[in-house]
């Protein structure tokens, strides 16, 4: 099966580049301006639907197959899936940019309607394949999250616009990011992880007891996080979902250090090195997300702060995991498709072949530099070197982009 | 053929992650040549593995092309488990151990 995880894949790559080409037309002027306007939605739905899902649901396809070693339940249903969710996300950016009420509903719904094909189509899989182990609980729990953030996506634009509980507009807003983000981006790459790492640090005989321990954490922290934003609650049920989250982050902080004692590889290459460190990174991040409900509780809600959290999280975790996953995930994919059916009739090229490490470690790099600039900077409201640090983000990063697409040229 | 040809032979065969043949690996368990008729018992460095389809249908293909080779059948095992012990220090040395 190539065509299908092809198809996300190389859509989340055009999104990426159109998020970062959009950036730098405008020398990174969003970032600096009020989130909660049609630029800030579209950039953000761009970056999190149009990329890191769409790339996040073109992995799931390709590796499911791989974990369980059994097609997905219908492929035919994997095409109206991407159907529904590219042209439903597509209208929904139209939407956003244009500030179109009724553009939002209806592509929202449609979106909505792919995800939920998506679930289903996993969730037969996973059901038919009666194989749970880490990586399919932690895959499951991660689909729910993703079918709940959607659902709570599609409340709050009909609330908004037929004005049902105008009182519930900001829990639904919170309690949706902390799914998505948390929920769904957290459990897929933490379970993921339990595949990715071993298999590319050659890694043996490392037991799975405290990754089972994190997945018990984070969907405590998702459970309580979402729980405290639905009822709003006061800051100390926030706390404890912060203070589920970072023990979490710690545990898998430790499963990865784990992993690494037994390796039998001594690179796992530039890819699989920027997803450990970013692991690392979310330790840091959530220990001072932790550290602002405990210390400056009266800003926990501030919406700058939220804004310097969720953008740490969204690009210093996710984004650097997902980046660094690409560098395996597309010459994998390509490799196979093409050569393949070539093995053992002659000379093919390795998967290394296909993209140089070294260009992959100075890409990864240069992305991480630049965004520990821009926290800095939007952490210190100096708009001048965000704006600045935001435009060598989107460089470096159409630069890394490119370097990946160009694997299908190989 | 003998058994020591086809041992060479399938050092053809790579793991392309890795870049590593199959045989330095230790992933080639048992070959047996019944007059032509070539068995192959074989694992892979981790089950679900993605290379899978590709590296046992490699070697498959591979002899498949042999004159002298009737047919060929993979097996691929998880019993006994690969483990990195079974690699030859050559391939050690290459993953920088």
């Amino acid at each position: 099966m190539f065509l299908l995880p092809f198809l996300f894949i190389a859509t989340g790559l055009v999104s990426f580049a159109l998020f970062n080409i959009t950036t730098l037309l405008q020398f990174a002027g969003w970032i600096t301006h009020q989130p909660r306007s049609p630029a800030g939605w579209f950039h953000v739905h761009l970056l999190v639907l149009g990329w890191a899902t769409m790339i996040a649901m073109g992995a799931v396809y390709q590796l499911i197959r791989v974990v369980l070693q059994k097609d997905v339940f219908s492929r035919t249903l994997g095409y109206v899936h991407y159907v529904l969710y590219t042209v439903g996300t597509a209208g929904l950016l139209v939407g956003f940019a244009a500030g179109q009420a009724q553009w939002i509903a209806i592509f929202a719904t449609l979106a909505w309607i792919g995800i939920v094909l998506f679930v289903v189509n996993i969730t037969l899989t996973l059901i038919q394949a009666a194989e749970w182990n880490l990586i399919t609980l932690s895959t499951s729990c991660a689909l729910l999250f993703l079918f709940l953030t959607g659902l709570i996506g599609l409340l709050m634009g009909l609330n908004f616009a037929f004005q049902w509980w105008p009182a519930w507009h900001e829990r639904l807003f919170y309690t949706h990011i902390w799914m998505g983000t948390i929920g769904w981006f957290g459990l897929l790459i933490t379970g993921f992880s339990y595949k990715m790492l071993p298999m590319f640090y050659l890694s043996h005989g490392v037991s799975n007891r405290t990754s089972y321990v994190v997945l018990f954490l984070w969907n405590a922290a998702v459970f309580t996080g979402a729980v405290a934003f639905l009822t709003a609650a006061p800051i100390p049920a926030v706390r404890a979902a912060v203070g589920l989250l970072t023990l979490a982050v710690y545990a898998y902080n430790m499963h990865i250090t784990r992993i690494r004692n037994a390796r039998h590889k001594k690179s796992p290459g530039a890819g699989v090195l920027a997803a450990v460190y970013s692991a690392r990174a979310l330790a840091v991040i959530s220990t001072v997300a932790l550290a602002c409900t405990l210390f400056a509780p009266e800003r926990v809600m501030d919406e700058r702060a939220i804004v310097i959290i969720v953008w740490a999280y969204l690009w210093g975790w996710v984004a650097l995991t997902i980046l660094g996953y690409l560098s395996k995930i597309v010459p994998f994919l390509w490799w196979t498709h093409k050569y393949g059916p070539h093995v053992g009739k002659g000379n093919i090229p390795t998967m290394a072949d296909l993209l140089k490490d070294r260009c992959v470690a100075y890409g990864l790099a240069a992305i991480a530099a630049s965004l520990v600039v821009q926290i800095v900077s939007l952490g210190l409201n100096n708009m001048v070197w965000t704006q600045w640090s935001g435009v060598a983000l989107s460089l470096f990063s159409l630069f890394y982009v490119c370097m990946i697409a160009k694997v299908f040229t190989r | 053929m003998e058994t020591a040809d086809i041992r060479k032979l399938l050092k053809q065969v790579y793991d392309p992650e890795l870049g590593i043949n199959i045989i330095d690996l230790g992933l080639v368990y048992e070959i047996r040549n019944e007059d032509g008729d070539v068995y192959i018992r074989m694992t892979l460095t981790t089950p679900g593995c993605p290379m899978h389809d590709t590296i046992a249908g490699g070697a498959e293909r591979l002899l498949r092309r042999q004159p002298g080779i009737r047919s060929v059948k993979v097996d691929v095992v998880w019993d006994p488990p690969w483990s990195p012990d079974k690699m030859s220090e050559e391939a050690k040395t290459r993953l920088g151990f």
